[in-house]
């Protein structure tokens, strides 16, 4: 069962999906359902011995492109539509106990061109307005599978937090004639304090206004909305400073640093978002090695987060965790 | 990159994308900071179950 209830109170829609409740729970690694299907063993969701990257639909989607109807009626207080989308995983790597940050710059470029292969057919779908890619990674997230795979969630509307950051940026442009994300970078790198790494065409850091402690922005130095307006150059710089980041949040405690990453792209609806400017924004929930940001009263209950931390002490902290990066190397994972 | 695509048992689609080794290898962009390391070895790729789309 699966539907899309909308909440009067916030004007936004919730997902309901049931079937959900079923999905694959922390399986033992003899039977990873994203491994290869080796032969004569356990088969998993993807059906050869090997592969690169892959995606696939979710077995258990909270939106398809064919929905169900809805389980309840519709009524003027409480609209209901059915949940019609499509829902993705990417696969990353073979390699069950790899992660992203282990991989090479190589592997993190090609996935940066699966993620544009996915972002522009995913667009073009008549029922879909928004497709956003994002990678829940770690227990401490809730992940119920641990190896290395993102998600693609194709939405039939805007999301509500795009949907402010669009309205944030409009308003900016309306009132300066300028990009809000561009102004935003011009002052971080005019500022420093808060730069954990940049490359000619992207730059990483922990946002003046963040939410959470280590809390990260990748932002393109050149105005763009998705990824289908990067050169090849710009692909690979991204896929380096992605690397960069990662293997500084695996450095800060020794451990697999769990985290959100989400990439905020225009819309897919056939509007004009000039004004829009792509970003990455990881939301990792520790703020210690062993303590977590918990998203209580104030974050849940009112919208307003409480940092207990300097986003300047928290960039000083990554930036001396930087190292060069590797394009490629022998072998990874398992 | 190739992509091909399958049809599994339930319906679903399932794409998986591969990268020649010439074009994936090529000297990475001065800015990124990179430094270059051995190529990494390659499993070998199966033969595809249900071939229904390749695009390159």
């Amino acid at each position: 069962m699966s539907e899309l209830r909308w909440n009067p109170l916030m004007g936004e829609w919730v997902a309901t999906a049931t079937h959900r409740q079923t999905r694959t729970f922390l399986p033992p690694a003899d039977f990873c359902p994203l491994c290869p299907t080796k032969p004569g063993g356990f088969p998993t969701e993807i059906p050869e011995p090997t592969y690169d990257i892959v995606a696939f639909e979710n077995r258990f989607p909270s939106l398809q492109p064919e929905p169900p109807a809805p389980a309840v009626e519709a009524t003027e207080l409480y609209p209901v539509r059915p949940g019609v989308g499509v829902c993705e995983v990417l696969v990353y790597t073979p390699h069950h106990n790899s992660t992203l940050a282990a991989e090479p710059v190589e592997q993190i470029h090609q996935l940066v061109e699966v993620w544009t292969d996915r972002f522009r057919e995913l667009s073009a779908l008549e029922f879909v307005e928004y497709v956003f890619i994002f990678e829940n990674k770690g227990e401490a997230i809730g992940v119920t599978l641990h190896h290395p795979h993102g998600q693609i969630y194709a939405y039939p509307f805007i999301p509500p937090r795009v949907e402010r950051e669009l309205e944030q940026s409009r308003a900016h442009r309306d009132k300066t004639g300028r990009c809000l994300l561009c102004d935003i970078l011009a002052g971080e790198r005019a500022d420093g304090r808060r730069i954990v790494a940049s490359n000619d065409s992207f730059a990483a850091y922990v946002p003046f206004f963040a939410r959470y402690p280590y809390e990260v922005h990748i932002a393109s130095a050149r105005h763009l909305q998705a990824l289908t307006d990067m050169t090849d150059v710009e692909q690979r710089d991204l896929a380096s400073i992605l690397k960069t980041v990662l293997v500084a949040y695996d450095k800060l405690f020794d451990l697999s640093f769990p985290y959100m990453m989400v990439l905020h792209q225009r819309p897919s609806d056939g509007g004009d978002y000039d004004y829009y400017h792509f970003h990455i924004e990881f939301y990792p929930p520790l703020r210690t090695a062993t303590k977590l940001k918990y998203l209580a009263g104030s974050e849940s209950g009112a919208g307003m987060f409480i940092n207990d931390t300097l986003a300047e002490e928290k960039a000083a902290e990554l930036r001396a965790r930087v190292a060069p990066v590797v394009w490629q190397k022998e072998g990874s994972g398992d | 990159m190739q992509r091909r695509q399958i049809t599994l048992e339930d319906g679903r689609y399932l794409i998986f994308y591969t990268f020649d080794e010439e074009a994936a290898s090529p000297t990475p962009p001065e800015s990124a900071g990179d430094e270059q390391a051995p190529a990494r070895v390659e499993e070998p790729t199966a033969e595809p179950q249900a071939t229904e789309e390749r695009r390159v």
